[in-house]
C-alpha cells in the first residue's frame, strides 16, 4: 500500500496518524473538562 | 544568501522583542521559573512541542531516518502517543496538580516535596546539570552542522554565534518569555516541516512512487555495494525493519526508538511545562494541538530522510550517506541540494527555532538544577535564586559549547546526535520514571525507596554507558583508557550486550530496587508535606 511492503512500517504510519487522531478527539471531548483555577502556593 | 540574510534578521528581530516583553513581564521568582502559572493552552502546547522536538530530531534522527529507513517512525509513534498523550493525560495532569499544591518550581522540587527528601532535590539537580550538557551539545551540533554547511562558514564560528543568542534569549527572559517564543517558533517550525514532505514527495512523483523507488532502490545498479556495511549490520532495505537480533536492530528498537519514545516521560525541561498552566483544561486543550505538531515534525523528518535516498541516487547515483559524507549531514545536504534557493534560507530559520526553543529550556533545566536545586535548596548558599540560576545557566550553556565542540571531532560515520539525544533520555527515564510514576499515583511509595530506586536507576544506566553499550563507550573513551577496549564485553560471550542500549538494564533495575526497597522498609509513615524552604 503507497508503495510500502513491509506491513511493520505501514503499522508505524498507521499507529502515527492514529495516535495524532486519538489526540486532537481526546482534545475535543475534554475541551471545557478538567477546570479547577487552583493557584498553587509556589515560593513568591 | 540573500534569503538568508533577511530571514535571520526577521527572526532575531522577533525573539528580541519577545525577549524583551518575556523580560519586562517577569516580575518574581515563580515567574521566571514557572512562568506565572497562568500560560494559555496553544502557547503552552507548541512551547512543549517545540522544545520536544530539536535540531537533534530533524537532522540527527530525520539522518539516522536517511541511513536506516523508514523504521524510525516507530519513534513517531512514541513520540505521539507516549510523548503527548501518556505525557500529558497520565503525567501531566497529575503533575500540575501535586506540583502547585506542593509549591515545586522545578522537578528536582517535586520529587523532594513530594518524597518530603532533600537528598532527592541535590541529587536530581546535579545529576541533570552534569548530564543534559550532552544532549544540549547534540541540539547544538544539529544546527551548526547545518548552517555550517549551508553558508559555508567554519564549524566553530558558527556554534559560537549561535550560542551567543541561545545565552542572551534564555538568560534575560526567564520561562516566560522563552514560552511565548516557543510558540512563536512553533509555528514557524509546523509551516516549515509541512512544505518540506509536500516538495519531497511533489519532487520524487508523488506519495506512491516515491515510496515504491525507495522500497526498489536496494536492487539497483551500484547501491548493493553502498549499503554492504549496513546489510552485514542487519540492514533489509529503507522501507522494511532491519532483521530481528541484528546491530542495526538493536540500535534502531533500543536506543533510537525505545530511548527516546520512552525518556521523553522523565525529561526535566518537558515535565515542568506541566506546572506553568492554570488547570488540567489547558491540558486537555493541550493535547489536541501537540499531537498534530508531532505528526508533522519527526513524521516528516524521519519520512523525508529515508527518501532523500531516492533523490541521491537519481541524481548521483549515490545513496544518502555516501551523498551527503555523514549521517548527521543528510539532512543539510538534501536541503541544499534539491529544494529552492529561498526555502534553504527559511528552513535554515525553522531549525534555528527547533535549536534555540529546546537549547533554551535546557539550560533553563541546567541553570534551575544546579542554581536553585543543588546550590541554594541542597547546600543553602547565599545569594538569589534567580542571580545563582542565571551564572548557572550561563556554566551548562558553556559546558555544552564545549562538547559540542568536542563532538565535532567524533568519528562523523555515527549519529552522534541521535546517540546524544538517547543517552540523556534513557538515563532520565531509568533515573526518574519509576519514582515519578509513584510519586503521582502510589501514595504510600516511601522516600527510601525513591531514593534507592534513583541512585540504582542512575548508576546501572552510567555504567552501562561508559562501560557496556559500544556506541557510547566508545565514544567517551573511558572504557578504552581504563580497559583498552570499546566496551567490556566486546568479544566475550556477553557480545550482544555491546548493542543492548542502558535504558533495556536501568529502567528494570531502577524498577526492582525501588521495589525491594519498598518491600523492605514497608509503607511510609510520614506525610506527604513540603520540606522547609530556603527563600530568597
Amino acid at each position: 500500500m503507497l508503495g510500502i511492503t513491509d506491513a511493520s512500517i505501514l503499522l508505524a504510519y498507521v499507529l502515527s496518524v492514529g495516535s495524532a487522531l486519538l489526540c486532537i478527539v481526546y482534545g475535543i471531548v475534554n475541551w471545557n473538562k478538567g477546570e479547577n483555577n487552583d493557584k498553587g502556593g509556589g515560593n513568591k | 544568501m540573500n534569503y538568508v540574510i533577511i530571514g535571520l534578521a526577521v527572526y532575531v528581530l522577533f525573539m528580541a522583542v519577545l525577549a524583551y516583553l518575556g523580560y519586562k513581564k517577569t516580575r518574581n521568582t515563580a515567574d521566571y521559573l514557572l512562568a506565572g502559572k497562568q500560560m494559555h493552552p496553544v502557547v503552552m502546547a507548541m512551547s512543549y512541542g517545540a522544545t520536544f522536538i530539536s535540531t537533534s530530531a530533524i537532522v540527527g534522527f530525520g539522518g539516522a531516518a536517511g541511513q536506516f529507513g523508514m523504521g524510525l517512525v516507530w519513534l513517531t509513534v512514541l513520540n505521539i502517543f507516549v510523548g503527548i498523550f501518556v505525557a500529558f493525560v497520565v503525567f501531566g495532569k497529575k503533575t500540575r496538580e501535586i506540583g502547585h499544591r506542593l509549591g515545586t518550581n522545578t522537578m528536582p522540587e517535586f520529587f523532594a516535596r513530594r518524597f518530603n527528601c532533600k537528598f532527592i532535590q541535590g541529587y536530581s539537580g546535579i545529576l541533570i546539570f552534569l548530564f543534559m550538557p550532552i544532549y544540549a551539545s547534540a541540539v547544538l551540533k544539529g544546527i551548526v552542522d547545518y548552517v555550517a554547511k549551508y553558508i559555508g562558514v567554519d564549524f566553530t564560528v558558527v556554534l559560537f554565534v549561535i550560542s551567543a543568542l541561545a545565552a542572551v534569549f534564555v538568560v534575560a527572559g526567564g520561562l516566560k518569555g522563552i514560552m511565548y517564543a516557543d510558540a512563536f517558533q512553533g509555528a514557524l517550525m509546523f509551516t516549515g516541516m509541512a512544505f518540506l514532505i509536500i516538495y519531497t514527495y511533489d519532487l520524487l512523483g508523488g506519495v506512491k512512487a516515491a515510496n515504491a523507488a525507495l522500497s526498489q532502490l536496494p536492487s539497483m545498479p551500484g547501491v548493493a555495494e553502498q549499503t554492504e556495511g549496513l546489510v552485514k549490520g542487519g540492514f533489509a532495505g529503507w522501507t522494511s525493519m532491519p532483521k530481528p537480533g541484528s546491530p542495526v536492530w538493536w540500535n534502531i528498537v533500543t536506543t533510537l526508538v525505545a530511548g527516546v519514545g520512552i525518556g521523553a516521560l522523565a525529561q526535566p525541561q518537558l515535565s515542568v511545562k506541566f506546572m506553568t498552566v492554570k488547570s488540567g483544561r489547558e491540558l486537555n486543550r493541550a493535547v489536541l494541538s501537540g499531537g498534530i505538531f508531532i505528526v508533522f515534525m519527526t513524521g516528516v523528518a524521519f519520512t523525508v530522510g529515508a527518501l532523500s535516498n531516492v533523490a541521491f541516487y537519481n541524481s548521483t547515483g549515490q545513496i544518502a550517506l555516501k551523498a551527503a559524507g555523514s549521517n548527521d549531514g543528510i539532512i543539510p545536504a538534501y536541503i541544499k541540494s534539491f529544494l529552492p534557493e529561498w526555502f534553504g534560507g527559511i528552513f535554515l530559520i525553522v531549525l534555528l527555532a527547533a535549536a534555540i526553543t529546546t537549547l533554551n529550556a535546557l539550560v533553563h533545566a541546567m541553570g534551575t538544577a544546579l542554581g536553585r536545586d543543588f546550590l541554594k535548596q541542597s547546600l543553602h548558599m547565599k545569594g538569589k535564586t534567580i542571580s545563582l540560576t542565571r551564572v548557572s545557566m550561563l556554566i551548562g550553556l558553556l559546558i555544552s559549547v564545549i562538547l559540542a565542540w568536542l563532538s565535532s571531532k567524533l568519528d562523523i560515520s555515527m549519529a552522534i546526535i541521535a546517540i546524544g539525544t538517547s543517552l540523556f533520555y534513557g538515563l532520565c527515564a531509568s533515573t526518574f520514571l519509576p519514582s515519578y510514576i509513584a510519586a503521582l499515583y502510589v501514595r504510600n511509595f516511601p522516600k527510601t525507596a525513591a531514593v534507592v530506586s534513583m541512585i540504582a536507576g542512575s548508576a546501572v544506566s552510567l555504567f552501562w554507558i561508559f562501560f557496556v553499550q559500544e556506541k557510547t563507550a566508545g565514544s567517551l573513551q573511558i572504557c578504552r583508557l581504563l580497559f583498552n577496549t570499546t566496551s567490556i564485553v566486546k568479544g566475550t560471550v556477553l557480545n550482544t550486550l555491546s548493542m543492548v542500549d542502558a535504558i533495556v538494564i536501568g529502567l528494570p533495575m531502577s524498577v526492582i530496587a525501588g521495589l525491594i526497597a519498598w518491600a523492605v522498609v514497608g509503607n511510609k509513615n510520614e506525610v506527604e508535606t513540603a520540606v522547609p524552604v530556603t527563600e530568597d
